[in-house]
């Protein structure tokens, strides 16, 4: 008898749910541009009581692969489409960018207090390339370069290696470790004391510090001014994939992103408004 | 006695190691729990910053439940089948079946739920998907665990109940279910611990990192406590986002301690019974 | 009407390995049509140059699971040892309630103490440049095999039958030799189970070894290399799960990968029941 009161009660508390889904938006892709949409989608929500607005990471590989198949509304990226997704996904979906991000090259604050302020590319892709493997090589502490990388379909890394490596898709030979999202990075260079990693400038502090890139008197660091200006080689839009038969409800919350209200936010979470 | 000292010696680890863990997390994680933490849904800026795991709690239960509520018409059914109708034959290969069914790793049915359910049957990330997931995973346990307690009902009253001339299903029903009930339930409850353990599989087939508080339908994602934990631990930095991974990490343990212990009260309290009604 | 609903479920239940292995197999089906089988051997992994090599997890998988059982054995013996003949009634209870409660912890809690609290460690004590290694991997699953580990060889040990021990002890047989030659030998076959059970549990964790590995797609350097990062089967699969597009040949490995962690663990059990 109590068994089958268990069961009973089981069974309501879990068909409770079962209305049938009205309006929802899920939200799923890089994790550099997951900030933004957690923010705006907080205050959205606000505007738009009773709409279902979910949002997940996973990295811009997930975010691809995922409105392709039809699994979310919309999909982040932190990097363009490649040529092969762009032809996949040709009429189905369309590229909306809502703001601007600099890729910092990043190493650890022990290394940064040593000296080590300012790496050319050469000198990056040779660290990545392991054909530089201490940090006295480049003028810092004694100590081997912890080469942290990153998974292949991150956006994060195929801006990073375009740029560095000269193709997206190209190999880090010299790589230590390989992280996930901007946060297991982050959180990788700051508990080493020897470490080099990629990550979105937004996510840098005390612990995790930029160098500057460049050759040794124009090298630059990815501050908003050096990105809004050009001069800092390692850049890129974070953009927001949208299906073409979004509903339009999706559509006006990529609206409410690009409207004042929204590019503020997008300053807020660290980022530059797209325009 | 120099071999007991090896011997005390070697175990030593095994004696201290578990106490140990579980101390650090307690000791790391106690401190986050509060009212606010565990009965509400208020999410922080930045990523992971939620103050609140309502939400994840929420979640992980009602995928739990949902799992369980799936599997045991199947579990129960399978166990009485074995009981009533299978010739010897057939309950070995049954019992082969769930055996190797059992020993398949958690992420291998995330993996067939990803191909058939969130892609082929177009039910994309949700708590249907992921209840069904975890319903296959803890499927053998149950049925295995059905069988062993309906072996536990005494001959006799099976006899007495046949020789009385009832039905099949009356001697299921008022014989068998109602002596073997407790060590059904036990099962049960011992499935929901597991299921509630199990993170692989719903990574990506039932859960989202934020925007749900309680899932509109089935077919909507859901978050739960023990994905929570992992989004959390790739947080390396910020030490309000550790203290809720602890936090939620203990919170965790509490609810599959919670549901473990009970079943272990349970199947002692009526073993008892059971032994002394055996005359 | 009772017994079609009966046979209905002991059908699905059966037929659950059967849809389960068909559907991998069919998923895998692209890259097994463009790679054959060579790609168990292949030591590379890079979707992007379609290399879909298997080597570098296998034996990423098999470094940590050995290491795991190499530490968790002796010790889960030696405390089932204990548990089971040393200890009084009290402590032996209570012992082995605490392991099984220690296997029912989650194991993306173990993720948490093996990423905040054992990689650190391993960083200081090693001089490593990262504690992620196939040594933390195997650290962290040795943690978790060992409460399945002590229970199933306490439970082996202790079913030896009353008999076998009085007739040992008559016979004047000294402690470590009633142990080694008449109760070891005896509960063997139960302790055999045991370590197989573990063996299973390893091989298919995945949460816990994902975030300590290295995630690292390279055979070690050396071979027996165990301080380097790596990946492991469950790892990978993990890790790239989400990312591969529906239907591509990085897909079908990836399903491969899975279908061939499968047949590994369903060999296993059937070795197990064999052996019961």
């Amino acid at each position: 008898m109590r068994h089958r009161l268990f069961i009973i009660l089981s069974f309501l508390f879990v068909l409770v749910p079962t209305v049938l889904a009205t309006d929802q938006v899920r939200v799923a892709g890089s994790t550099t541009v997951l900030p933004i949409v957690a923010e705006a989608a907080k205050h959205y929500r606000k505007l738009h009581p009773g709409l279902s607005l979910t949002v997940s990471g996973g990295g811009s590989g997930v975010g691809v692969a995922s409105i392709d198949q039809g699994l979310i509304e919309i999909g982040m990226a932190s990097r363009d489409l490649t040529t092969t997704e762009k032809q996949r996904l040709q009429g189905k979906v369309r590229q909306v960018a809502i703001a601007r991000d600099a890729v910092a090259v990043a190493v650890s604050k022990a290394v940064f207090d040593a000296g080590v302020t300012q790496l050319s590319l050469a000198q990056i892709a040779a660290i990545y390339r392991g054909e530089i493997k201490n940090w006295q090589q480049l003028g810092g502490p004694d100590r081997r370069i912890l080469v942290i990388d990153k998974e292949a379909s991150r956006g994060t890394r195929h801006v990073f290696a375009k740029v560095v490596l000269g193709s997206e898709r190209a190999r880090a030979a010299g790589a230590t470790i390989i992280t996930g999202s901007n946060n297991e990075e982050q959180a990788a260079i700051a508990n080493s004391d020897k470490a080099i990693g990629m990550l979105s400038h937004a996510w840098l502090n005390d612990a995790v510090r930029a160098v500057a890139v460049g050759e040794a008197n124009e090298a630059v660091l990815p501050t908003f001014e050096n990105v809004a200006n050009g001069r800092y080689p390692i850049q890129r839009q974070l953009n927001l994939l949208v299906s073409e038969k979004s509903s339009e409800i999706g559509n006006t919350f990529i609206d409410f992103l690009l409207s004042s209200k929204g590019q503020q936010l997008v300053q807020q979470v660290g980022y530059l408004p797209v325009r | 006695m120099l071999n007991k000292f090896i011997i005390v010696g070697l175990a030593l680890p095994a004696l201290l190691l578990p106490g140990a863990c579980l101390a650090y997390i307690l000791f790391k994680g106690l401190p986050a729990l509060s009212w606010s933490f565990l009965f509400s849904a208020t999410e922080g800026t930045g990523f992971g910053a939620t103050s609140g795991i309502l939400a994840q709690l929420l979640g992980s239960l009602l995928l739990a439940l949902a799992a369980i509520l799936l599997a045991t018409p199947f579990a129960l059914g399978t166990a009485l089948y074995y009981r009533l109708y299978a010739s010897k034959r057939q309950q070995g290969l049954l019992a082969g079946l769930l055996n190797m069914l059992q020993s398949i790793p958690p992420i291998v049915f995330g993996l067939f739920g990803l191909i058939v359910f969130v892609h082929l049957l177009q039910w994309g990330v949700s708590l249907l998907s992921g209840a069904v997931i975890l319903a296959m995973v803890i499927m053998p346990m149950l049925v295995l665990n059905s069988i062993a307690s309906l072996e536990r009902v005494p001959e006799q009253y099976t006899e007495a109940a046949q020789s009385l001339g009832l039905h099949h299903s009356a001697v299921i029903g008022r014989v068998w279910l109602v002596q073997a009930w407790p060590g059904i339930l036990t099962g049960q409850l011992l499935g929901i611990a597991r299921a509630l353990s199990e993170t692989a599989p719903i990574l990506f087939t039932a859960t989202v990192f934020s925007g749900v508080v309680w899932p509109e339908s089935i077919f909507s994602p859901v978050t739960t406590l023990q994905t929570h934990i992992f989004y959390l631990a790739q947080e390396g930095s910020n030490q309000q986002v550790i203290q809720v991974a602890w936090g939620s990490a203990v919170v965790l343990l509490g609810v599959v301690a919670g549901f473990a212990l009970l079943a272990r009260c349970l199947s002692n309290r009526y073993e008892k019974t059971q032994r002394l009604g055996v005359e | 009407m009772l017994r079609f609903w009966l046979t209905f479920s002991a059908l699905t239940t059966a037929l659950v390995i059967a849809t389960l292995l068909g559907f991998l197999l069919q998923a895998s089906w692209p890259l097994l049509q463009s790679q054959g089988l060579s790609f168990v051997t292949e030591p590379e992994w890079y979707p992007y140059e379609a290399l879909y090599g298997l080597l570098p997890v296998l034996v990423g998988s098999f470094w940590s699971i050995v290491l795991a059982l190499l530490l968790a054995v002796p010790t889960g013996l030696a405390a089932a040892i204990l548990c089971a003949e040393l200890l009084p009634g009290r402590g032996r209870a209570v012992l082995r309630f605490s392991m099984e409660l220690m296997a029912g912890i989650p194991s993306v809690v173990y993720g948490l103490l093996g990423l905040w609290l054992l990689l650190p460690l391993l960083e200081s004590q090693f001089d490593l440049l990262t504690g992620r290694s196939l040594l933390a991997a195997g650290l962290l699953l040795a943690l978790m095999i060992l409460p399945t580990i002590m229970v199933f060889s306490e439970t082996a040990i202790r079913a030896v039958v009353a008999e076998q021990r009085q007739t040992a002890m008559l016979l004047g047989l000294d402690w470590p030799t009633r142990l080694l030659r008449v109760l070891l030998p005896q509960a063997w076959p139960g302790i055999r189970i045991a370590i197989l059970l573990a063996l299973g549990r390893a091989m298919g964790e995945t949460v816990a070894v994902m975030l300590v590995v290295g995630s690292l797609d390279r055979l070690p350097q050396p071979l027996y290399n165990l301080l380097q990062p790596a990946q492991t089967l469950t790892s990978r699969i993990g890790r790239e799960m989400a990312e591969a597009a529906v239907g591509s040949v990085h897909w079908a490995a990836l399903i491969a990968s899975g279908l061939t962690l499968a047949l590994v663990a369903m060999a296993l059990s059937l070795l197990i029941q064999r052996w019961r």
